[in-house]
């Protein structure tokens, strides 16, 4: 069990310095924080997009690293995929091809023709256990939440192979409580966004809430409590933009550059940005069988995205109630560049918001794109349209 | 009455402009960009402020537009230039349906829909070919200032044909062309006509339709005019300075148009 911290560069900082050091960090490829967990002596188990059931490695003392691409040439890896998939697959292989993320075990989940691979491939190059978690094909089904306890159980069982720990329920409930709380200061770091959605751009909420995919959630929790105060009390002057919902981002990651660029002409006040990290949407309870709770919490409780496919939450009905709870007045509808789930539900999505009289702007990303002058000038106007021509 | 202010923070100059709810520009202010554009802005700001006999607190919406528009800290929201430069020119000639904007380090061409958005739009390549940058290289290689570029091509007897638009190469064009003779005000007035044909295309290839309604620095210089007449036939130009503030007085008007809409739903201020 690793006790000591792997993240305090931002401890005594300004709100403006600890943002710096925070986007320094989420756009490393070294993952330093991982690897100052591992030179502790602790196992580190790295899940791909889009949910993973974090509290069940946290529980046997693990490390959770959300795997979810980065911003480098895959030079390895391009040799491991066809030319026709995704940047995230092949970036984040890389990442652990290339020895800058180092993990004890690697689960994922079959999201997409292109991830169902993943981690076959990823074991043929490792040691370590690489497995498949299976989240249930019809969470309709009765059987549902019995099916996903136990896969929870197997999965879980793999974990303490890794750690050598036996995890109690105690433990298990402990953890639900720490992933609870932060689940709660994100909702805040969400709700100050609806509300005053000047004092936090899109780009450093992005920042602050992926850092949870890379420290141990405790410390990401003593960050979130530093830090909303100070984001309450920010100075900033209030400018006139319009508030939109981003929609695209729960699987490869736009840069933050282009999330920053999205951010000066444009409030975003909601996204599914790194989804999976609040993907439970309420408190996980904690008096129960902790395996199931969990189980039912992902069935129940959860938000979507589009390899989710549960027909009691249609995605296009669960995208408008997500811009009528942000007051969003607009969508920017994006997609990853060869991301099939994507592409595939921006049909429904565009004709919901055609039905629905919402304005959206169409626009495709690459984690590795590095031009944002031709999305920029496209996006402003479409902005100004809304602003002065609606 | 109401007052906006449109601040334009252009590559070379940053202009500001004070506008009342009557369309009329109460106050004006030019300086050079230089490299510091949120202190110019907020400089040209204050100056047109003055200009006009009012204070901050008189001013209720600002717009900011041009290449520095992120960097304007007094701004309430921003606009691209193409909009703004649109604005700007149906507010001076309701007409306008095509605009060309011929800046320090960049020219752009739109064509207008009937409510005034940009329909069409193209922009000169990443550099200074065709743009005002390459006027003030040539003349500078020969000597003149920015200011002398006007008076210089209006001495032309006949112009020397320049066969680019680099800001860059011309120096070795203007160089040979000198050591051959040529007069400096032949060279300006061929480097005007080459900018002119570089305008041209542009403008064709967003589908250009009468009325146009040119913009920016180099329109202050007649021979620019002249030569853009000559092949455009019947075109709006400001006059004198004002050809400059273009799109800043758009950006202004676009201020009274949102402040007007957001007091119509409430939440103004």
């Amino acid at each position: 069990m690793v006790t000591q911290p792997v993240f305090d560069e931002w401890k005594g900082k300004s709100l403006d310095g600890i943002l710096e050091v925070c986007r320094d960090l989420v756009e490393s490829p070294e993952y330093p924080t991982v690897a100052r967990w591992r030179a502790a002596g602790g196992k580190v188990v790295g899940h791909f997009q889009v949910y993973f059931p974090e509290e069940i490695a946290h529980a046997a003392g693990a490390l959770p690293v959300k795997v979810r691409g980065a911003r480098l040439e895959a030079i390895n890896a391009e040799s491991r995929f066809g030319s026709y998939l995704c940047s995230i697959l092949k970036t984040s292989l890389e990442l652990a091809l290339s020895g800058k993320l180092e993990l004890d075990m690697f689960v994922s989940h079959p999201i997409c023709d292109a991830a169902r691979n993943l981690a076959a491939i990823w074991g043929r190059n490792f040691d370590y256990s690489c497995q498949i978690l299976y989240l249930p094909q019809n969470p309709n089904s009765k059987s549902s939440a019995q099916y996903l306890r136990d896969e929870y159980e197997r999965l879980m069982g793999d974990v303490e192979a890794v750690t050598g720990t036996k995890v109690t329920e105690d433990a298990l409930r402990h953890s639900l409580e720490v992933f609870n709380e932060n689940r709660r200061l994100i909702r805040e770091l969400y709700a100050l966004r609806h509300a005053e959605p000047w004092k936090i751009p899109v780009d450093e909420a992005y920042t602050l809430v992926a850092l949870a995919g890379m420290v141990p959630r405790e410390e990401h929790n003593e960050l979130m409590r530093t830090v909303l105060p100070m984001l309450r009390d920010r100075p900033v002057r209030k400018q006139d933009r319009i508030r939109v919902v981003f929609e695209g981002g729960f699987c490869e990651q736009p840069p933050l550059d282009l999330l920053t660029t999205i951010a000066r002409s444009c409030h975003v006040v909601d996204d599914d940005l790194l989804i999976g990290l609040r993907y439970l949407v309420e408190d996980v309870p904690v008096a129960g069988d902790p395996l199931r709770d969990l189980a039912e919490s992902y069935l129940e409780h959860s938000s979507y995205s589009p390899v989710q496919h549960d027909l009691r939450k249609p995605k296009e009905k669960m995208l408008l109630e997500r811009i009528r709870n942000a007051r969003g007045e607009a969508v920017i509808l994006t997609a990853a560049k060869m991301c099939e789930p994507g592409l595939e539900d921006q049909v429904g999505y565009s004709q919901a918001l055609d039905e629905a009289d919402i304005p959206y702007f169409v626009g495709e990303f690459q984690e590795t794109m590095s031009g944002y002058e031709q999305f920029e000038l496209q996006l402003e106007t479409f902005v100004e349209n809304i602003l002065f021509f609606a | 009455m109401k007052l906006t202010a449109g601040i334009d923070v252009g590559s070379t100059y940053a202009k500001a402009v004070v506008l009342d709810g009557n369309g009329e520009v109460k106050g004006t202010a030019i300086q050079k960009t230089g490299f510091r554009l949120t202190e110019i802005s907020t400089q040209v700001f204050h100056e047109a402020l003055e200009d006009a006999g009012v204070t901050r607190d008189d001013v209720s919406y600002v717009v900011a537009t041009g290449f520095g528009r992120y960097q304007c800290e007094v701004r309430d929201t921003q606009v691209t230039d193409l909009t703004s430069a649109a604005r700007g020119s149906r507010v001076l000639y309701p007409g306008t349906r095509t605009v060309l904007d011929i800046g320090g380090q960049t020219m752009k061409a739109s064509r207008l829909d009937d409510p005034g958005r940009v329909r069409s739009f193209r922009l000169n390549d990443k550099c200074a070919a065709g743009t005002g940058a390459f006027l003030e290289k040539t003349a500078r290689y020969m000597g003149f200032s920015t200011e002398e570029i006007g008076p210089l091509a209006a001495t032309s007897k006949g112009a020397v044909p320049i066969s680019g638009v680099c800001a860059v190469f011309a120096e070795s064009e203007v160089i040979n062309h000198l050591s051959q003779g040529a007069a400096p005000a032949d060279i300006m007035q061929g480097g005007m006509i080459s900018l002119v044909e570089r305008c041209m295309q542009l403008l064709k290839r967003v589908r250009m339709e009468p009325e146009y309604t040119l913009i920016g620095g180099i329109l202050r210089f007649p021979s620019m005019v002249t030569e853009l007449r000559e092949n455009l036939g019947e075109v709006n130009v400001a006059e004198g300075a004002m050809v400059q503030f273009v799109s800043a007085v758009g950006a202004a008007s676009l201020a009274h148009y949102r402040l007007d809409k957001l007091e119509e739903v409430g939440v103004a201020g």
